[in-house]
């Protein structure tokens, strides 16, 4: 599958619309006129809103103007749109988003320091094609030097999970 | 000495609770979590708090501090709600503990929230510019009913201490004042000093420095008696020299804001008696004598029964000013 | 030359065996929180202040201050080599900074960036010790009103020679405009757009969204194109450092503007962030020709590094004359001072000149050290970057999530850094500029602030932004950098078109 420039170009500013409708929405509740002692608490955030709408609707407009001069040029030459993706590269942000999401998600549940080790070997072993062992080093270095920068030097508490105070680590 | 008698009745009231504590011990580093950005007047108290428990060897295990100063310190309380039964975090706060809740809509009750401690109170006086025309807070007060809403007072935040006291003053005297909100005491101080705001209700710590270089002066305290002697500040006047509130006209007895300190609800109860005993050691110290001095606040100690009378009375003093303002969120 | 002798003096007591040490600690302490995203100055500033207890406070303000220097110095590193700003106020920086980077030339993009910053520093300070008593006077003439006025301005700086497609930039700043109204508002006391999320009540913080945009975002382009790093491996060759700053006199007049506008932000309560910005912007319109900004002009990376140490210094100057901070770590600072025993206000320099002027004179000498430092350290960074991809990147990944969690131990920043990566990474692909957002999400909510209270004194008339010649002034100034641009970029199409016609 690629991901055509037009439909990335929609999609955003479907979803920059949806941002300014959100605060418009949730500035209406707070009150959005003007009082005698100046702008009630929402008239900032709703006037905002209506403009990054306007300026979606616009972009979304341009890029449906952008789409159909492509089509027509495409279809007088032979040449297709710019692909705004390739099949290849979303291959690889998409796994490496993957493992990113999969990282925050270990991390909420075993600590930012299990989280780390176990994320940065398995890139080192996958990716890095380095041997198990090397890559779990790498990644447990990595977390002792977190831990002796944050917590011991600087007295920063990061987030721990269920495995740190078996260790007796707070 | 108010002083000594509040840490004498305090000391009675822990020897009283003494049977009831057996050996609780904090196994691993204290959170001081602080309901104020870094820099702040409850920081300063915090980390005060801190070095002394560790230079006197009250407590010897490392404190860590945590500075959740978001949405007027709500953050710390919330962290509070959601860390509930941990006896190794300590909350440090004012009276926005107990006061927030009534004025936003706020995911946590007192109900997640258990007092421990409170160590000093802090004074509120008004201050005007030194070339201002009014000589004495009468003055100052008729000005302001001579022209309704002419007079501006600068203050910290909004539905907060100081707008809270400048609503009483309007309540308490007839007389209708302008407030202008910024974002913190120092920034309100020099908005006096540059003439921008005709008055402020500064805390004695956070107006010294203008006080001294002659810019502002203060008109009277929110406090029951003088405040305590001190070397001249400026003009060949102290501290003691500041007339009540109360004597120069203004019916208002006492506004101040204690420095309190919190536990997360559900916490052991010895570990309670266990930081009990700690802040009791640490209001005791030199150390803090000297902090009291430097800041010009008033030392207490309140703890159990007292601290939760005293919440109590405060809360509900504030809550009728809110009440009559309007803010009231429930 | 009263202040001159007083500088001498300030000399004798900051030059010690024992000052020097600190100031060497203090700066590398900083270099390593300015480094790492999150850990920024306010932070290991205030982690230091019960250790400074035991210390004398002169000693105690040179290890703190010293600190703040190299942090401000370590934040430039990684906004040049890997495009994740360590500090908020580095983050104009990277935008030619980067770029000069990725095309090789590092090691000139690094020397152009710590001599501006080096050189801002000593302006500022010259100006602080010419000019103490003038300069608070001056600043205490800032009111609400003025205050808007300067917010403006920065926009107006910033939003007005744009080259991105004008509706993308209206999208990247009113985004920001909204994520920095988002939490309680210290105005009005209401809170806003949390819609029921108590982790959204103290805000989004800008950090987080900076960490996101930038630092994820940037590793995903790599990632897209191919699992290699775009930074170039950078060793600081001496001749290469001495060629570079022999060209810095060439830019004199980026470098005096900016130190100026420094200066200006530092001393009223604009901050570093502000002037960096508003300096980057300035220094862009200011240009007819060569290159176009963003793609690695030195103009680019001298004028926001030589704003935000100028304005670092003089931030200095307000704390200590009037006890406003006009930065979040000159307020950590004066905090410091009050539990030394120490009140800031105008007497200080009367009473305690041993203390003012032997932090003044620490500044002229920790930044030198400063210099010399982080040019020491630029072959230990430049090491990561032969780390091959597929260790270096993760390891990124996690320190920034790392210092997301640091701003304000919440989980729900981890989330936040993961969706704005993405935005960051969509952003860039679709020619949306990143950089409206942020300046936004600086100013935004300190610019509806002071509108709001600007309204509130003068019962809601707009005249009061041209209430007094200095408010005017700078309206005037601002309202010319929004609209002559455009005039311009009009006449000139029009002359064109004449001709043909």
């Amino acid at each position: 599958m690629t991901v055509r420039r037009f439909h990335a170009e929609i999609g955003t500013a479907l979803a920059t619309g949806a941002v300014g409708a959100t605060a418009a929405i949730g500035a209406v509740g707070l009150g959005y006129g003007w009082e005698e002692r100046g702008p009630q608490p929402g008239y900032f955030p709703f006037y905002v809103g209506l403009i990054l709408i306007a300026a979606s609707i616009w972009n979304m407009v341009s890029a449906f103007a952008a789409h159909r001069q492509a089509t027509a040029h495409a279809e007088a030459t032979g040449e297709t749109e710019e692909p705004f993706l390739e099949r290849e590269h979303l291959d690889r942000i998409g796994r490496f988003i993957g493992a990113m999401i999969v990282f925050v998600i270990a991390t909420l549940f075993l600590g930012i320091y299990v989280g780390s080790t176990g994320y940065i070997a398995y890139s080192a072993w996958r990716q890095g094609k380095y041997r198990p062992i090397s890559a779990l080093a790498m990644g447990a270095g990595f977390a002792v030097s977190l831990y002796v920068i944050f917590e011991v030097i600087f007295k920063i508490p990061l987030l721990k999970g269920p495995i740190e105070p078996l260790l007796g680590i707070y | 000495m108010t002083y000594l008698k509040t840490a004498l009745l305090a000391a009675t009231a822990i020897a009283a609770a003494a049977p009831a504590m057996a050996e609780w011990a904090p196994s691993r580093p204290i959170e001081f979590v602080v309901a104020s950005g870094a820099g702040g007047g409850t920081d300063n108290f915090a980390r005060t708090i801190q070095a002394t428990l560790n230079r006197e060897g009250i407590i010897d295990n490392s404190v860590v501090v945590l500075n959740k100063g978001g949405g007027s310190g709500a953050e710390a309380f919330l962290y509070a709600m959601q860390n509930e039964g941990d006896a190794h975090k300590l909350i440090f706060g004012t009276n926005n503990a107990y006061l927030l809740p009534h004025v936003a809509q706020m995911a946590y009750s007192m109900e997640n929230l258990d007092p421990v401690a409170a160590l000093a109170l802090d004074e509120f006086l008004i201050w005007v510019k030194a070339d201002a025309p009014y000589e004495t807070a009468a003055d100052f007060i008729e000005a302001a009913k001579a022209e309704p809403g002419s007079v501006t007072f600068g203050g910290s935040q909004s539905k907060d201490t100081d707008e809270t006291l400048v609503s009483l003053i309007e309540q308490t005297t007839g007389a209708e004042f302008k407030y202008v909100p910024f974002n913190g005491g120092g920034e309100v101080g020099v908005q006096l000093a540059g003439g921008h705001v005709d008055a402020h209700v500064n805390n004695p710590n956070e107006a010294l420095g203008q006080w001294q270089s002659g810019a502002i002066r203060p008109l009277c305290v929110f406090s029951p008696e003088r405040m305590a002697e001190s070397d001249p500040i400026h003009d060949g006047k102290g501290w003691h020299d500041i007339p009540t509130c109360q004597e120069s006209g203004v019916d208002i007895a006492s506004y101040r804001m204690p420095r309190t300190v919190w536990m997360p609800a559900g916490a052991d109860a010895e570990a309670k008696a266990f930081y009990t005993k700690a802040l009791r050691n640490v209001a005791e110290s030199d150390a803090w004598q000297e902090y009291l001095n430097k800041t010009s606040q008033t030392g207490v100690f309140l703890s159990g029964e007292e601290l939760s009378q005293f919440i109590t009375e405060n809360e509900t003093s504030a809550v009728e000013v809110f009440a009559a303002e309007g803010w009231t969120s429930q | 030359m009263g202040n001159f002798d007083l500088l001498m003096q300030g000399f004798g007591v900051a030059i010690t065996p024992m000052h020097l040490l600190l100031m060497v600690a203090g700066v590398l302490m900083g270099l390593v929180v300015g480094v790492l995203p999150g850990l920024g100055a306010p932070n290991g500033v205030s982690l230091l202040i019960p250790l400074t207890f035991s210390l004398d406070p002169t000693s105690a303000i040179i290890l703190l201050s010293s600190m703040y220097w190299g942090a401000l110095f370590g934040g430039s590193t990684t906004s040049i080599l890997f495009n994740i700003p360590g500090e908020p106020s580095s983050v104009a920086t990277t935008f030619d900074g980067y770029p000069m980077a990725r095309s090789g030339e590092s090691t000139r993009a690094l020397t152009l960036a710590f001599m501006s910053a080096g050189i801002g520093a000593l302006t500022g300070v010259i100006v602080i010790t010419l000019l103490a008593g003038w300069a608070s006077n001056f600043a205490l003439r800032f009111g609400a009103p003025e205050y808007f006025a300067v917010y403006f301005l920065a926009f107006a700086a910033f939003i007005g020679m744009g080259s991105a497609a004008p509706m993308k930039t209206m999208v990247a700043l009113t985004t920001g405009l909204l994520l920095s109204t988002v939490g309680m508002d210290t105005i009005t006391g209401s809170v806003r757009l949390t819609f029921g999320y108590s982790e959204l009540l103290s805000g989004i913080s800008f950090l987080v969204v900076v960490i996101g945009l930038f630092g994820i975002g940037e590793l995903l382009s790599t990632v897209q194109e191919g699992l290699r790093f775009r930074g170039v491996a950078s060793k600081i060759d001496l001749r290469d450092v001495l060629k570079t700053i022999g060209e810095l006199p060439r830019y004199w007049a980026t470098s005096l503007r900016s130190a100026l506008i420094g200066i200006w932000m530092g001393i009223t309560p604009g901050g570093p962030t502000a002037a960096s910005f508003m300096s980057y912007g300035i220094a862009r319109s200011a240009s007819r020709k060569g290159k176009a900004f963003g793609t690695g002009r030195p103009e680019g990376i001298i004028a926001p590094e030589t704003a935000d140490h100028s304005a670092g210094s003089c931030a200095m100057l307000p704390m200590l004359a009037l006890g406003v901070p006009s930065s979040a770590t000159a307020a950590v600072m004066m905090g410091g001072l009050m539990i030394w025993g120490l009140t800031p206000g105008p007497m200080l320099f009367a009473t305690k000149p041993d203390f003012v002027w032997g932090l003044i004179a620490s500044m002229y000498v920790s930044n030198l050290i400063g210099v010399v430092l982080v040019l020491a350290t630029v072959p230990m960074f430049a090491a990561l970057l032969r780390i091959p991809f597929a260790i270096i990147g993760p390891m990124i990944v996690a320190i920034c999530f790392v210092g997301a969690y640091t701003v304000s131990n919440s989980t729900f920043d981890l989330w936040l850094v993961l969706l704005f990566g993405m935005v960051g990474y969509l952003f860039s692909k679709l020619d949306y500029p990143i950089a409206p957002l942020v300046l936004a999400m600086v100013l935004g909510h300190k610019a509806e602030n002071a509108f709001h209270q600007s309204m509130v004194l003068s019962d809601g008339s707009l005249a009061i932004f041209f209430a007094n010649p200095l408010v005017s002034a700078i309206m005037v100034v601002g309202i010319a950098l929004l609209v002559v641009p455009k005039l311009l970029a009009f006449g000139s199409r029009f002359r064109r078109r004449i001709p043909v016609e």
